[in-house]
């Protein structure tokens, strides 16, 4: 038999250079062409472009395509829906709703940080603690009650969300509109580092938990009889997406299908082990959110293309044809 | 010194529904027993106390004359091997995986020893289904899929076994293997309880046959009081008569 060990070696390796490689590349993609050595001439404009702009960007975008394509695989192991989400429980649109009540009071920056960050934060932490809220009070609590308790949630925050948006002016309506899209954009190396040092002691945790979600994906009777604590590990695996995703999303805004395509491909053409889906899924998450994000630098130049369009434009098919062959 | 399962006036109950009430019996190493009854008696449910996937209303169960409550789930689950009455359908993961799992309790490392490997190789072996150790779960008819999860409780290696309707999906032949295995395990040491409706397989391979009724256990006897007196038949139906084969074996034949 092929044991876990040697295909979660090579397979997590090969992922890790991809990771790696479009770190090393795709800064050197967008309208304008950077020289290499001017680039490395430390004070030149190619090098600030380089290091301040592309370079955070590109970071950026495979951190948070990372966490959110790991969160889509936790979500899917925990809920054992091919189809869930990051956006699936609620936290997103939580997140989303708290961003767009700061554009629609027109707050841009709150103590030195940019609104948009606080109200996503604010907003994912109010759903995370109903959801809890009514967890605890189940019981029983199971991933059926998780997601409808998150379902009932996600209708509600989208309610309000059209509400503001039906309220605001036409200008706010417009950076709402343009915030809901999703994008990467640069950010200081500051904010970069905090958002890397929490995506990855939070996916550590989850992945550390791989032989869990195994059995969790099976059945939550069949985890049981294997020695998992099931209502613990719901709440962790609950507490550790919802962070993940809502970290993601102040920064990027709810970029979408991330999440679904990457561990379904990871699924399908390298393992359903989670000891090997989740680590590989975050390596090529985060590749493909910064590969969308370097395509849309480019496609249209010198106008840019959200990388949530260019990912919804290549999800949207593929959950078609998900859906399809489930039918 | 305590039987290896005790269970002591044990109740379940749904807000306004009992499903058991006040079900005691003891088991040893090496029975093998029938849990028999009429749908919605409560076997699944029994099953499930013990395995500690539900709280009891009241009453103890004691694995080693400890309470279940005093168990790390980690620890039950390498003395208690679990076979789900069903699972999903559309698993992706390949038989050797899912076989794999049932080593989980086993170690704490995030890989399969090969003590583990081994353990499974044997399990997917003895369960017929090596040979479809590559392909995907959902790919599978129902009677693989049930050798399969099958070879997971066997890979696991618990003391107890408890098996809810082993031979469900099952041919005949797969049937009469699944007992033999089940018999096999509890010769080597092992106490097996299966739930079952087919009254033949549990008086051909058990020892013992517990049946429930109506929330509690009605009927607790050995196979060969159980041939002696035929009246236990009633609770399943009054078109039930118990004779021989022509080679001495008991067998329940419809009227």
């Amino acid at each position: 038999m092929t044991t876990a060990r040697d295909e979660t070696q090579k397979s997590v390796v090969f992922c890790l250079a991809v990771f790696c490689l479009a770190a090393l590349i795709l800064p050197w993609i967008g309208p304008g062409s950077l020289h290499v050595r001017d680039t490395l001439r430390f004070g030149s404009l190619d090098s600030y472009i380089f290091l301040q702009l592309r370079m955070t960007r590109t970071l950026l975008a495979l951190f948070a395509g990372g966490a959110l394509s790991l969160a889509g695989a936790l979500f899917q192991a925990m809920l054992r829906d091919a189809l869930a989400t990051p956006y699936t429980l609620g936290v997103s649109t939580g997140a989303s709703l708290g961003a767009v009540v700061m554009i629609s009071f027109g707050w841009s920056v709150l103590w030195g940080i940019p609104a948009t960050w606080i109200g996503a934060m604010v907003g994912a932490g109010a759903v995370l603690v109903m959801v809890m809220g009514v967890a605890a009070k189940q019981r029983r609590i199971s991933a059926f009650g998780l997601l409808l308790t998150g379902v009932a949630l996600n209708s509600v925050c989208g309610s309000l969300i059209l509400l503001l948006y039906s309220l605001a002016g036409v200008a706010r309506s417009f950076s709402i509109s343009r915030w809901l899209i999703g994008s990467v954009d640069a950010t200081s190396y500051g904010s970069l580092a905090v958002f890397a040092v929490v995506v990855i002691a939070v996916s550590s945790l989850v992945i550390a938990q791989a032989k869990n979600w195994n059995l969790m994906s099976v059945d939550e009777t069949w985890a049981v009889s294997r020695g998992v604590r099931v209502r613990t590990l719901l709440l962790e695996g609950y507490v550790s997406g919802s962070v993940l995703t809502a970290g993601a999303i102040a920064l990027t805004g709810p970029i979408g299908f991330v999440g679904l395509i990457v561990p379904h491909m990871v699924r399908g053409r390298i393992s359903s082990d989670h000891r090997i889906l989740m680590p590989c899924a975050f390596f090529l998450g985060g590749t493909l959110l910064a590969v969308c994000d370097a395509l849309g630098r480019v496609v249209l130049a010198p106008a840019e293309v959200p990388a949530g369009v260019i990912l919804a434009l290549l999800g949207g098919p593929y959950l078609i044809w998900l859906v399809r062959g489930r039918l | 010194m305590s039987a290896l399962l005790q269970i002591e006036d044990v109740s379940f109950s749904y807000p306004g529904r009992v499903v058991l009430g006040g079900v005691s019996f003891e088991a040893d190493t090496g029975e093998f027993i029938a849990l028999m009854g009429s749908n919605g008696a409560g076997k699944s449910t029994l099953l499930d106390t013990i395995t500690g996937l539900r709280q009891p209303t009241s009453g103890t169960i004691k694995i080693d004359g400890k309470p279940l409550a005093d168990w790390r789930p980690n620890e039950l689950a390498r003395r208690v091997a679990h076979l789900p009455q069903s699972v999903r359908a559309d698993l992706p993961f390949t038989v050797e995986q899912l076989v794999l799992m049932g080593r989980y309790p086993h170690g704490e490392a995030w890989f399969d020893s090969p003590a583990d490997v081994a353990a499974a190789t044997v399990a997917m072996q003895r369960t017929s289904c090596w040979a479809d150790r590559s392909r995907r779960v959902f790919t599978l008819s129902g009677g693989e899929r049930q050798r399969v999860l099958l070879a997971a409780c066997l890979a696991q290696n618990g003391d107890v076994c408890l098996m809810d309707e082993p031979a469900v999906f099952l041919d005949i032949e797969q049937q009469l293997r699944c007992f033999d295995l089940l018999a096999e395990e509890a010769s080597h040491g092992k106490l097996c309880i299966a739930v079952t409706h087919d009254l033949n397989l549990a008086l051909s391979y058990c020892s013992r046959l517990l049946v429930l009724a109506e929330h509690k256990l009605v009927v607790d006897r050995s196979v060969g009081e159980a041939r002696r007196a035929s009246d236990w038949l009633g609770y399943f139906s009054n078109r039930l008569q118990l004779g021989d084969t022509a080679n001495g074996k008991p067998w329940v034949r419809y009227r």
